[in-house]
Protein backbone atom coordinates (compact mmCIF):
# COMPACT_ATOMS: atom_id res chain seq x y z
CA UNK A 1 0.00 0.00 0.00
CA UNK A 2 1.33 3.43 -0.76
CA UNK A 3 0.77 6.58 1.44
CA UNK A 4 0.98 8.72 -1.72
CA UNK A 5 -1.85 9.26 -3.59
CA UNK A 6 -1.71 10.34 -7.33
CA UNK A 7 -4.89 10.73 -9.97
CA UNK A 8 -3.11 9.55 -12.70
CA UNK A 9 -1.42 13.15 -14.10
CA UNK A 10 2.28 13.32 -14.39
CA UNK A 11 2.37 17.10 -16.13
CA UNK A 12 4.91 17.65 -12.81
CA UNK A 13 6.97 20.22 -14.82
CA UNK A 14 3.76 22.25 -15.25
CA UNK A 15 2.92 22.66 -11.38
CA UNK A 16 7.00 22.88 -10.72
CA UNK A 17 6.39 26.91 -9.73
CA UNK A 18 3.80 26.32 -8.01
CA UNK A 19 4.78 26.89 -4.69
CA UNK A 20 6.32 30.22 -5.57
CA UNK A 21 3.62 31.15 -6.86
CA UNK A 22 1.44 30.30 -4.09
CA UNK A 23 4.03 31.96 -1.50
CA UNK A 24 3.47 35.29 -3.51
CA UNK A 25 -0.06 35.37 -3.35
CA UNK A 26 -0.04 34.44 0.22
CA UNK A 27 2.41 37.32 1.11
CA UNK A 28 0.72 39.93 -1.43
CA UNK A 29 -3.13 39.03 -0.33
CA UNK A 30 -4.23 38.78 -4.03
CA UNK A 31 -6.88 36.34 -4.81
CA UNK A 32 -8.57 35.57 -7.89
CA UNK A 33 -11.70 34.52 -5.31
CA UNK A 34 -11.41 37.37 -3.69
CA UNK A 35 -14.06 39.68 -6.01
CA UNK A 36 -16.67 36.55 -5.17
CA UNK A 37 -17.23 36.96 -1.69
CA UNK A 38 -20.85 37.29 -0.40
CA UNK A 39 -21.71 35.14 -3.92
CA UNK A 40 -22.84 31.92 -4.75
CA UNK A 41 -19.42 30.26 -6.52
CA UNK A 42 -21.12 28.55 -9.63
CA UNK A 43 -19.82 24.65 -10.60
CA UNK A 44 -17.21 24.10 -12.75
CA UNK A 45 -18.66 20.99 -14.06
CA UNK A 46 -14.59 19.39 -13.35
CA UNK A 47 -13.26 18.14 -10.35
CA UNK A 48 -9.70 20.46 -10.44
CA UNK A 49 -9.35 20.20 -6.44
CA UNK A 50 -9.10 16.65 -6.79
CA UNK A 51 -5.69 17.02 -8.81
CA UNK A 52 -2.27 17.71 -7.97
CA UNK A 53 -0.60 20.96 -8.24
CA UNK A 54 -3.88 23.20 -7.34
CA UNK A 55 -4.03 26.55 -5.28
CA UNK A 56 -6.79 27.26 -2.66
CA UNK A 57 -8.59 29.01 -5.72
CA UNK A 58 -8.79 25.78 -7.41
CA UNK A 59 -10.49 24.07 -4.49
CA UNK A 60 -13.43 26.78 -5.11
CA UNK A 61 -13.94 25.31 -8.65
CA UNK A 62 -15.00 21.99 -7.40
CA UNK A 63 -17.31 23.61 -4.61
CA UNK A 64 -21.05 23.91 -6.25
CA UNK A 65 -23.23 26.60 -5.45
CA UNK A 66 -21.59 27.55 -1.61
CA UNK A 67 -21.34 30.90 -0.37
CA UNK A 68 -18.18 32.64 -0.08
CA UNK A 69 -17.94 34.18 3.13
CA UNK A 70 -14.03 34.53 3.52
CA UNK A 71 -11.40 34.16 0.85
CA UNK A 72 -8.28 34.41 2.62
CA UNK A 73 -8.94 32.26 4.81
CA UNK A 74 -11.17 30.21 3.08
CA UNK A 75 -14.31 29.79 4.30
CA UNK A 76 -17.96 28.97 2.37
CA UNK A 77 -21.24 27.99 4.00
CA UNK A 78 -23.85 25.76 1.76
CA UNK A 79 -27.52 27.13 1.32
CA UNK A 80 -30.11 24.68 3.25
CA UNK A 81 -31.60 22.85 0.06
CA UNK A 82 -28.10 21.84 -1.18
CA UNK A 83 -27.64 19.90 1.74
CA UNK A 84 -30.53 17.62 0.74
CA UNK A 85 -28.18 14.49 0.56
CA UNK A 86 -27.95 11.72 2.76
CA UNK A 87 -23.97 11.72 2.28
CA UNK A 88 -22.95 15.34 1.79
CA UNK A 89 -21.00 14.98 -1.39
CA UNK A 90 -17.62 17.13 -1.55
CA UNK A 91 -18.87 19.95 -3.90
CA UNK A 92 -21.56 20.57 -0.75
CA UNK A 93 -19.49 20.12 2.34
CA UNK A 94 -18.69 23.68 3.91
CA UNK A 95 -15.30 25.04 4.35
CA UNK A 96 -14.10 26.40 7.73
CA UNK A 97 -10.20 27.36 7.30
CA UNK A 98 -8.57 28.88 10.32
CA UNK A 99 -5.09 29.15 7.71
CA UNK A 100 -3.77 28.06 4.49
CA UNK A 101 -3.86 24.95 3.08
CA UNK A 102 -0.87 23.25 3.13
CA UNK A 103 1.16 22.61 0.13
CA UNK A 104 1.25 18.99 1.03
CA UNK A 105 -2.29 18.87 0.92
CA UNK A 106 -2.85 20.64 -2.62
CA UNK A 107 -0.33 18.21 -3.77
CA UNK A 108 -2.08 15.50 -2.32
CA UNK A 109 1.41 13.79 -1.49
CA UNK A 110 1.16 12.28 1.88
CA UNK A 111 4.80 10.76 1.51
CA UNK A 112 6.48 10.53 5.14
CA UNK A 113 3.09 11.59 6.95
CA UNK A 114 3.41 10.47 10.24
CA UNK A 115 0.51 10.70 13.63
CA UNK A 116 2.43 10.98 16.77
CA UNK A 117 0.63 9.78 19.98
CA UNK A 118 2.90 11.21 22.86
CA UNK A 119 2.49 13.18 26.41
CA UNK A 120 0.52 11.01 29.56
CA UNK A 121 1.16 7.86 27.66
CA UNK A 122 2.71 4.14 28.37
CA UNK A 123 4.33 4.44 25.07
CA UNK A 124 4.47 6.84 22.46
CA UNK A 125 3.71 6.08 18.85
CA UNK A 126 4.92 7.17 15.71
CA UNK A 127 2.80 5.54 13.05
CA UNK A 128 2.91 5.83 9.40
CA UNK A 129 -0.78 5.92 7.14
CA UNK A 130 0.18 2.54 6.28
CA UNK A 131 0.98 1.48 10.02
CA UNK A 132 -2.33 3.19 10.80
CA UNK A 133 -4.48 1.27 8.00
CA UNK A 134 -2.38 -1.90 8.90
CA UNK A 135 -2.15 -2.21 12.80
CA UNK A 136 -5.83 -1.06 13.77
CA UNK A 137 -9.63 -1.83 12.69
CA UNK A 138 -11.12 0.54 10.09
CA UNK A 139 -14.66 1.98 10.71
CA UNK A 140 -16.40 3.91 8.43
CA UNK A 141 -18.80 6.22 10.19
CA UNK A 142 -21.20 8.91 9.13
CA UNK A 143 -20.97 11.61 10.75
CA UNK A 144 -22.13 15.70 11.40
CA UNK A 145 -19.82 17.81 11.47
CA UNK A 146 -20.72 21.43 12.72
CA UNK A 147 -18.63 24.63 13.06
CA UNK A 148 -19.38 25.57 16.42
CA UNK A 149 -20.22 29.05 15.56
CA UNK A 150 -22.85 28.51 12.77
CA UNK A 151 -25.77 30.16 13.21
CA UNK A 152 -23.58 33.43 14.54
CA UNK A 153 -24.90 35.99 11.88
CA UNK A 154 -28.33 35.70 13.81
CA UNK A 155 -26.52 37.06 17.13
CA UNK A 156 -27.11 40.90 17.70
CA UNK A 157 -24.95 42.87 18.50
CA UNK A 158 -23.24 40.95 15.90
CA UNK A 159 -20.36 38.34 17.49
CA UNK A 160 -16.79 38.52 15.72
CA UNK A 161 -15.75 35.60 13.40
CA UNK A 162 -17.42 34.61 10.20
CA UNK A 163 -21.12 35.36 9.96
CA UNK A 164 -22.52 31.66 9.11
CA UNK A 165 -26.30 31.69 8.86
CA UNK A 166 -27.30 27.87 8.34
CA UNK A 167 -25.14 26.29 6.00
CA UNK A 168 -21.51 25.43 8.19
CA UNK A 169 -22.86 21.79 8.37
CA UNK A 170 -22.57 18.58 6.48
CA UNK A 171 -22.88 15.07 7.31
CA UNK A 172 -19.87 12.86 4.97
CA UNK A 173 -18.88 9.29 5.40
CA UNK A 174 -15.46 9.03 7.04
CA UNK A 175 -13.15 6.10 7.01
CA UNK A 176 -10.21 5.58 9.55
CA UNK A 177 -9.61 3.96 12.57
CA UNK A 178 -11.52 4.49 16.20
CA UNK A 179 -9.46 7.07 18.01
CA UNK A 180 -9.74 5.17 21.13
CA UNK A 181 -8.01 2.14 19.90
CA UNK A 182 -4.66 4.09 18.83
CA UNK A 183 -4.90 6.18 22.24
CA UNK A 184 -5.79 2.89 24.15
CA UNK A 185 -2.75 1.34 22.01
CA UNK A 186 -0.55 3.96 23.64
CA UNK A 187 -1.66 3.57 26.85
CA UNK A 188 -3.49 5.93 28.80
CA UNK A 189 -2.00 6.70 32.05
CA UNK A 190 -4.40 8.01 34.93
CA UNK A 191 -2.99 11.21 34.83
CA UNK A 192 -4.61 11.85 31.31
CA UNK A 193 -7.14 14.88 30.96
CA UNK A 194 -7.17 16.37 27.61
CA UNK A 195 -6.00 15.81 24.14
CA UNK A 196 -4.09 18.20 22.24
CA UNK A 197 -4.36 17.88 18.82
CA UNK A 198 -1.33 19.40 16.40
CA UNK A 199 -1.37 19.96 12.61
CA UNK A 200 1.01 22.21 9.99
CA UNK A 201 -1.37 24.18 8.47
CA UNK A 202 0.48 27.63 7.70
CA UNK A 203 -0.35 30.36 10.13
CA UNK A 204 -1.86 33.60 8.14
CA UNK A 205 0.82 36.11 9.75
CA UNK A 206 3.88 33.83 7.88
CA UNK A 207 5.38 32.75 11.37
CA UNK A 208 6.00 29.20 11.10
CA UNK A 209 6.54 29.03 14.89
CA UNK A 210 2.79 29.84 15.48
CA UNK A 211 0.30 26.77 15.60
CA UNK A 212 -2.81 27.69 13.48
CA UNK A 213 -5.11 26.14 15.56
CA UNK A 214 -4.26 23.71 18.34
CA UNK A 215 -7.78 21.62 20.32
CA UNK A 216 -8.37 19.54 22.32
CA UNK A 217 -11.29 17.55 24.13
CA UNK A 218 -11.65 15.84 27.49
CA UNK A 219 -9.55 12.42 27.42
CA UNK A 220 -13.21 10.59 28.30
CA UNK A 221 -14.66 12.39 25.19
CA UNK A 222 -11.73 11.31 22.73
CA UNK A 223 -12.07 7.51 23.94
CA UNK A 224 -16.15 7.67 23.45
CA UNK A 225 -17.67 6.45 20.60
CA UNK A 226 -17.66 8.32 17.55
CA UNK A 227 -14.26 9.71 17.53
CA UNK A 228 -12.03 8.37 14.62
CA UNK A 229 -8.74 9.35 12.83
CA UNK A 230 -9.54 9.52 9.47
CA UNK A 231 -8.11 9.23 5.83
CA UNK A 232 -11.11 9.08 3.31
CA UNK A 233 -14.18 10.94 2.75
CA UNK A 234 -17.09 9.17 1.10
CA UNK A 235 -15.08 6.73 0.02
CA UNK A 236 -11.92 9.15 -1.75
CA UNK A 237 -8.31 10.59 0.24
CA UNK A 238 -9.87 13.66 2.15
CA UNK A 239 -9.80 16.31 0.11
CA UNK A 240 -7.23 18.91 0.93
CA UNK A 241 -9.58 21.38 2.25
CA UNK A 242 -11.03 18.94 4.49
CA UNK A 243 -7.71 17.48 5.95
CA UNK A 244 -5.16 15.53 3.56
CA UNK A 245 -3.67 13.15 4.16
CA UNK A 246 -5.14 12.46 7.82
CA UNK A 247 -8.02 14.62 10.58
CA UNK A 248 -10.02 13.60 13.09
CA UNK A 249 -13.14 13.65 13.40
CA UNK A 250 -14.92 13.91 16.45
CA UNK A 251 -18.74 14.36 16.30
CA UNK A 252 -21.29 16.17 18.63
CA UNK A 253 -18.16 18.70 19.57
CA UNK A 254 -17.80 21.68 17.69
CA UNK A 255 -16.15 20.89 14.27
CA UNK A 256 -12.96 23.01 15.59
CA UNK A 257 -12.18 19.90 17.98
CA UNK A 258 -12.04 17.73 14.70
CA UNK A 259 -8.32 18.59 13.40
CA UNK A 260 -7.28 18.56 9.76
CA UNK A 261 -4.06 17.63 9.01
CA UNK A 262 -3.23 16.08 12.12
CA UNK A 263 0.12 14.82 12.74
CA UNK A 264 0.45 14.74 16.52
CA UNK A 265 -2.31 13.73 19.35
CA UNK A 266 -0.90 14.59 22.63
CA UNK A 267 -2.19 13.92 26.29
CA UNK A 268 -2.37 16.33 28.37
CA UNK A 269 -2.57 16.35 32.35
CA UNK A 270 -4.96 19.49 32.06
CA UNK A 271 -7.29 21.28 30.03
CA UNK A 272 -5.51 22.17 26.58
CA UNK A 273 -4.53 25.64 26.27
CA UNK A 274 -3.84 25.62 22.54
CA UNK A 275 -4.35 27.91 19.74
CA UNK A 276 -8.07 29.32 20.15
CA UNK A 277 -8.41 27.12 23.13
CA UNK A 278 -8.35 30.00 25.15
CA UNK A 279 -9.93 33.55 25.57
CA UNK A 280 -13.30 33.64 23.51
CA UNK A 281 -12.26 31.27 21.09
CA UNK A 282 -14.35 28.42 20.92
CA UNK A 283 -16.12 29.53 24.41
CA UNK A 284 -19.60 30.44 25.90
CA UNK A 285 -20.00 32.46 29.70
CA UNK A 286 -20.35 30.20 32.40
CA UNK A 287 -23.59 32.16 33.33
CA UNK A 288 -26.43 33.95 31.28
CA UNK A 289 -25.50 37.01 29.98
CA UNK A 290 -27.32 39.96 28.57
CA UNK A 291 -26.76 40.72 24.64
CA UNK A 292 -23.41 42.39 24.55
CA UNK A 293 -22.10 41.89 27.63
CA UNK A 294 -18.45 42.24 28.08
CA UNK A 295 -17.29 38.94 30.08
CA UNK A 296 -14.37 38.32 31.61
CA UNK A 297 -11.71 35.89 30.02
CA UNK A 298 -12.06 34.12 33.23
CA UNK A 299 -15.81 33.20 33.07
CA UNK A 300 -15.56 31.55 29.62
CA UNK A 301 -15.89 28.07 29.90
CA UNK A 302 -14.73 25.32 26.75
CA UNK A 303 -17.84 24.68 24.02
CA UNK A 304 -18.68 21.21 24.17
CA UNK A 305 -21.21 19.16 23.23
CA UNK A 306 -23.16 20.97 20.10
CA UNK A 307 -27.06 21.84 20.57
CA UNK A 308 -30.04 19.64 19.06
CA UNK A 309 -30.51 21.31 15.83
CA UNK A 310 -32.82 20.70 12.52
CA UNK A 311 -32.51 22.15 9.29
CA UNK A 312 -35.39 21.53 6.04
CA UNK A 313 -33.56 20.74 2.94
CA UNK A 314 -36.26 19.94 0.85
CA UNK A 315 -38.22 22.22 -0.97
CA UNK A 316 -35.84 25.62 -1.43
CA UNK A 317 -36.82 27.90 0.50
CA UNK A 318 -39.58 30.26 -1.80
CA UNK A 319 -40.98 27.33 -2.97
CA UNK A 320 -44.37 27.29 -4.47
CA UNK A 321 -46.49 24.26 -3.51
CA UNK A 322 -50.93 24.06 -4.83
CA UNK A 323 -52.83 24.95 -2.36
CA UNK A 324 -54.79 21.86 -0.56
CA UNK A 325 -52.64 19.35 -1.73
CA UNK A 326 -50.19 17.89 0.16
CA UNK A 327 -46.57 18.26 -0.19
CA UNK A 328 -42.98 16.59 0.96
CA UNK A 329 -41.25 18.68 3.49
CA UNK A 330 -37.94 16.99 4.63
CA UNK A 331 -34.49 18.00 6.21
CA UNK A 332 -31.90 16.31 8.69
CA UNK A 333 -31.73 16.63 12.35
CA UNK A 334 -29.01 16.13 14.40
CA UNK A 335 -27.71 16.25 17.91
CA UNK A 336 -24.39 16.65 19.91
CA UNK A 337 -25.00 14.40 22.45
CA UNK A 338 -25.77 11.65 19.21
CA UNK A 339 -29.66 11.61 18.75
CA UNK A 340 -32.59 13.04 17.87
CA UNK A 341 -36.09 11.75 19.47
CA UNK A 342 -38.65 13.19 17.06
CA UNK A 343 -39.09 16.45 14.45
CA UNK A 344 -42.18 18.60 14.47
CA UNK A 345 -43.35 20.90 12.43
CA UNK A 346 -45.45 24.00 12.07
CA UNK A 347 -47.41 25.74 9.20
CA UNK A 348 -48.54 28.59 11.51
CA UNK A 349 -45.87 30.13 12.90
CA UNK A 350 -45.15 27.42 15.73
CA UNK A 351 -48.73 28.18 16.80
CA UNK A 352 -49.47 23.98 16.38
CA UNK A 353 -47.14 21.37 15.80
CA UNK A 354 -47.41 18.01 13.64
CA UNK A 355 -45.01 15.33 13.86
CA UNK A 356 -42.56 14.30 11.42
CA UNK A 357 -41.90 10.91 10.22
CA UNK A 358 -37.87 10.40 11.53
CA UNK A 359 -35.77 7.80 10.55
CA UNK A 360 -33.23 6.58 12.77
CA UNK A 361 -29.48 7.17 12.25
CA UNK A 362 -26.86 4.85 10.26
CA UNK A 363 -24.53 5.56 13.07
CA UNK A 364 -24.25 7.38 16.38
CA UNK A 365 -23.66 10.93 15.35
CA UNK A 366 -25.12 10.75 11.82
CA UNK A 367 -27.85 13.21 10.86
CA UNK A 368 -31.65 11.53 10.91
CA UNK A 369 -33.36 12.15 8.03
CA UNK A 370 -37.37 13.63 8.46
CA UNK A 371 -40.18 13.69 6.28
CA UNK A 372 -43.47 14.98 7.04
CA UNK A 373 -46.44 15.79 4.08
CA UNK A 374 -47.72 19.49 4.40
CA UNK A 375 -51.10 20.63 2.51
CA UNK A 376 -51.32 24.79 2.46
CA UNK A 377 -55.07 25.49 3.42
CA UNK A 378 -55.45 28.35 0.58
CA UNK A 379 -53.36 30.69 -1.61
CA UNK A 380 -50.85 32.65 0.07
CA UNK A 381 -47.41 33.07 2.29
CA UNK A 382 -46.41 30.54 4.46
CA UNK A 383 -43.57 29.77 6.62
CA UNK A 384 -42.64 25.65 7.61
CA UNK A 385 -40.49 25.23 10.63
CA UNK A 386 -39.29 22.66 11.81
CA UNK A 387 -38.43 21.33 15.67
CA UNK A 388 -35.88 19.03 16.61
CA UNK A 389 -36.40 17.09 20.63
CA UNK A 390 -33.59 14.99 21.92
CA UNK A 391 -33.58 12.41 23.59
CA UNK A 392 -33.39 14.56 26.80
CA UNK A 393 -36.94 16.35 25.85
CA UNK A 394 -34.38 19.29 25.13
CA UNK A 395 -35.73 21.26 22.03
CA UNK A 396 -34.69 23.91 19.36
CA UNK A 397 -35.88 27.54 20.51
CA UNK A 398 -37.95 29.58 18.25
CA UNK A 399 -35.22 32.84 18.83
CA UNK A 400 -31.72 32.91 19.24
CA UNK A 401 -30.88 31.00 22.10
CA UNK A 402 -28.06 32.72 24.68
CA UNK A 403 -25.88 35.87 23.60
CA UNK A 404 -22.84 34.84 23.91
CA UNK A 405 -19.31 37.21 23.07
CA UNK A 406 -18.28 35.01 20.11
CA UNK A 407 -22.22 33.94 18.91
CA UNK A 408 -21.77 29.59 19.39
CA UNK A 409 -24.18 27.40 19.80
CA UNK A 410 -27.17 28.95 17.65
CA UNK A 411 -29.87 26.51 17.78
CA UNK A 412 -33.37 28.19 16.30
CA UNK A 413 -35.99 26.32 14.78
CA UNK A 414 -34.97 26.30 10.60
CA UNK A 415 -37.67 28.40 8.63
CA UNK A 416 -38.32 28.40 4.99
CA UNK A 417 -41.33 30.42 2.76
CA UNK A 418 -43.73 28.45 0.77
CA UNK A 419 -46.12 29.68 -1.53
CA UNK A 420 -49.30 28.23 -2.07
CA UNK A 421 -51.04 28.77 -5.36
CA UNK B 1 -21.36 28.69 -19.38
CA UNK B 2 -20.52 24.81 -20.34
CA UNK B 3 -18.53 26.46 -23.25
CA UNK B 4 -16.37 28.31 -20.55
CA UNK B 5 -16.28 25.43 -18.21
CA UNK B 6 -15.02 23.00 -20.58
CA UNK B 7 -12.53 25.92 -21.56
CA UNK B 8 -11.11 25.88 -18.27
CA UNK B 9 -10.01 21.78 -17.91
CA UNK B 10 -7.52 22.76 -20.56
CA UNK B 11 -6.16 25.87 -19.06
CA UNK B 12 -2.46 26.19 -17.65
CA UNK B 13 -1.89 26.18 -13.57
CA UNK B 14 -0.31 29.01 -14.53
CA UNK B 15 -3.36 30.81 -16.08
CA UNK B 16 -6.03 28.88 -13.32
CA UNK B 17 -6.43 32.54 -11.65
CA UNK B 18 -7.75 34.23 -14.76
CA UNK B 19 -9.26 31.43 -15.98
CA UNK B 20 -11.06 30.94 -12.59
CA UNK B 21 -12.46 34.58 -12.88
CA UNK B 22 -13.38 34.40 -16.58
CA UNK B 23 -15.16 31.20 -15.89
CA UNK B 24 -16.63 32.85 -12.53
CA UNK B 25 -17.86 35.98 -14.22
CA UNK B 26 -19.99 34.61 -16.99
CA UNK B 27 -21.78 31.98 -14.85
CA UNK B 28 -22.48 35.43 -12.48
CA UNK B 29 -23.59 36.49 -15.46
CA UNK B 30 -25.91 33.96 -16.59
CA UNK B 31 -26.92 33.64 -13.04
CA UNK B 32 -27.73 37.10 -12.90
CA UNK B 33 -30.14 37.48 -15.62
CA UNK B 34 -31.59 34.13 -15.76
CA UNK B 35 -33.24 34.53 -12.52
CA UNK B 36 -36.84 35.57 -13.62
CA UNK B 37 -39.26 35.00 -10.52
CA UNK B 38 -39.53 37.78 -8.31
CA UNK B 39 -37.24 37.34 -4.81
CA UNK B 40 -39.89 35.53 -2.15
CA UNK B 41 -39.16 36.96 1.17
CA UNK B 42 -36.52 34.61 2.56
CA UNK B 43 -37.62 34.20 6.96
CA UNK B 44 -34.03 32.99 7.50
CA UNK B 45 -32.65 36.32 6.31
CA UNK B 46 -30.30 37.83 9.34
CA UNK B 47 -31.64 41.45 10.39
CA UNK B 48 -28.34 42.61 9.44
CA UNK B 49 -26.80 40.92 6.22
CA UNK B 50 -23.90 39.34 7.52
CA UNK B 51 -21.94 40.31 3.61
CA UNK B 52 -24.10 43.40 3.84
CA UNK B 53 -21.07 45.77 3.16
CA UNK B 54 -21.30 44.24 -0.30
CA UNK B 55 -25.09 45.73 -1.06
CA UNK B 56 -26.03 47.77 2.10
CA UNK B 57 -24.19 47.82 4.65
CA UNK B 58 -24.20 48.31 8.33
CA UNK B 59 -22.08 51.29 8.47
CA UNK B 60 -22.33 54.87 9.66
CA UNK B 61 -23.45 56.00 6.45
CA UNK B 62 -26.14 53.27 6.24
CA UNK B 63 -27.19 51.42 2.83
CA UNK B 64 -25.56 53.98 0.56
CA UNK B 65 -21.89 54.21 1.72
CA UNK B 66 -19.30 53.80 -1.25
CA UNK B 67 -16.97 50.89 -1.36
CA UNK B 68 -13.32 51.11 -2.63
CA UNK B 69 -12.38 48.31 -5.05
CA UNK B 70 -8.63 49.37 -4.50
CA UNK B 71 -9.20 48.80 -1.11
CA UNK B 72 -10.97 45.73 -1.21
CA UNK B 73 -14.43 47.06 -1.19
CA UNK B 74 -13.70 49.05 2.49
CA UNK B 75 -15.90 51.48 2.82
CA UNK B 76 -14.87 54.98 1.76
CA UNK B 77 -13.41 57.20 4.98
CA UNK B 78 -10.98 58.12 7.00
CA UNK B 79 -8.63 55.60 7.93
CA UNK B 80 -9.95 52.80 4.91
CA UNK B 81 -6.77 53.18 3.59
CA UNK B 82 -4.64 52.16 6.51
CA UNK B 83 -6.83 49.48 7.40
CA UNK B 84 -6.57 48.15 4.80
CA UNK B 85 -2.41 47.39 4.54
CA UNK B 86 -2.89 47.04 8.47
CA UNK B 87 -5.04 44.19 7.91
CA UNK B 88 -4.19 42.14 4.89
CA UNK B 89 -1.36 41.43 5.88
CA UNK B 90 -2.71 38.21 7.27
CA UNK B 91 -6.39 37.92 6.04
CA UNK B 92 -8.36 39.23 3.07
CA UNK B 93 -11.19 42.35 3.98
CA UNK B 94 -13.96 39.89 3.69
CA UNK B 95 -13.54 38.94 7.32
CA UNK B 96 -13.74 42.34 8.40
CA UNK B 97 -16.55 43.33 5.96
CA UNK B 98 -18.87 40.91 7.97
CA UNK B 99 -18.35 42.29 11.27
CA UNK B 100 -21.11 44.09 13.35
CA UNK B 101 -19.56 44.35 16.80
CA UNK B 102 -19.27 46.73 19.98
CA UNK B 103 -16.43 49.02 20.32
CA UNK B 104 -15.58 47.24 23.33
CA UNK B 105 -15.51 43.70 21.06
CA UNK B 106 -13.06 45.87 18.65
CA UNK B 107 -10.61 46.64 21.18
CA UNK B 108 -10.45 43.18 22.37
CA UNK B 109 -9.60 42.17 18.98
CA UNK B 110 -7.17 44.76 18.49
CA UNK B 111 -4.92 43.68 21.44
CA UNK B 112 -5.75 39.66 20.48
CA UNK B 113 -4.61 40.27 16.93
CA UNK B 114 -1.34 41.91 18.14
CA UNK B 115 -0.70 39.69 21.35
CA UNK B 116 -1.92 35.77 20.11
CA UNK B 117 -2.13 36.33 16.09
CA UNK B 118 1.57 37.68 15.15
CA UNK B 119 -0.28 41.34 13.98
CA UNK B 120 2.40 44.14 13.85
CA UNK B 121 1.44 47.21 15.87
CA UNK B 122 0.97 50.28 14.19
CA UNK B 123 2.38 53.83 15.52
CA UNK B 124 -0.01 54.74 18.11
CA UNK B 125 -1.74 57.71 15.77
CA UNK B 126 -2.25 54.92 13.26
CA UNK B 127 -3.75 52.66 15.57
CA UNK B 128 -6.16 55.05 16.56
CA UNK B 129 -7.42 55.66 13.22
CA UNK B 130 -7.48 52.25 11.90
CA UNK B 131 -10.28 51.28 15.55
CA UNK B 132 -12.01 54.50 14.87
CA UNK B 133 -12.54 53.46 11.44
CA UNK B 134 -13.51 49.87 11.59
CA UNK B 135 -15.66 51.24 15.20
CA UNK B 136 -17.54 53.55 12.74
CA UNK B 137 -18.33 51.44 9.65
CA UNK B 138 -18.47 48.04 11.37
CA UNK B 139 -20.16 48.65 14.51
CA UNK B 140 -23.67 47.07 16.17
CA UNK B 141 -23.23 50.24 17.90
CA UNK B 142 -23.80 53.10 15.59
Amino acid sequence: MTDKITDGRSDKAEIADEPTRRTILKATGLTALGAYVGMNIPFEGNLMALAQGMSEEDIMSGKNGLVLLNDRPLNAETPAHLLDDDVTPYKHFFIRNNGFVPDSALDMDAEGWTLTIDGEVDTALELSIGELKSRFEEVTLRLVLECGGNGRAFFNPGASGNQWTTGAVGCADWTGVRLSDVLNAAGIKSSAVYTAHHSDDPHLSGDPDKEVISRGVPIEKALAEGGIIAWAMNGEPIPAVHGFPLRLVIPGYPGSASQKYVNRIQIRDQEHDGAKMTGYSYRVPAYPVAPGTEVPEEDMVVLTDMPVKSLITFPQSGAQAAAGEAMEVRGHAWSGSGDVASVDISIDFGATWTPAALEAPVNKFAWQRFRADVTLPQAGYYEVWARATDLNGVSQPPVVPGWNPRGYGNNMQHRIAMIAT
Amino acid sequence: MTGSCSKRKNVKMSKTLTGLGAGLCVSLFLAAFGATAQPVYDPMRPSMSPLAPLATGPTAQGSQAELDPKLGNLPVGPGAEDTYYQCVGCHSTAIIRQQRLTDDRWDYLWTWMIDEQGMQEPEPEIAEQILAYLKTHFSSER
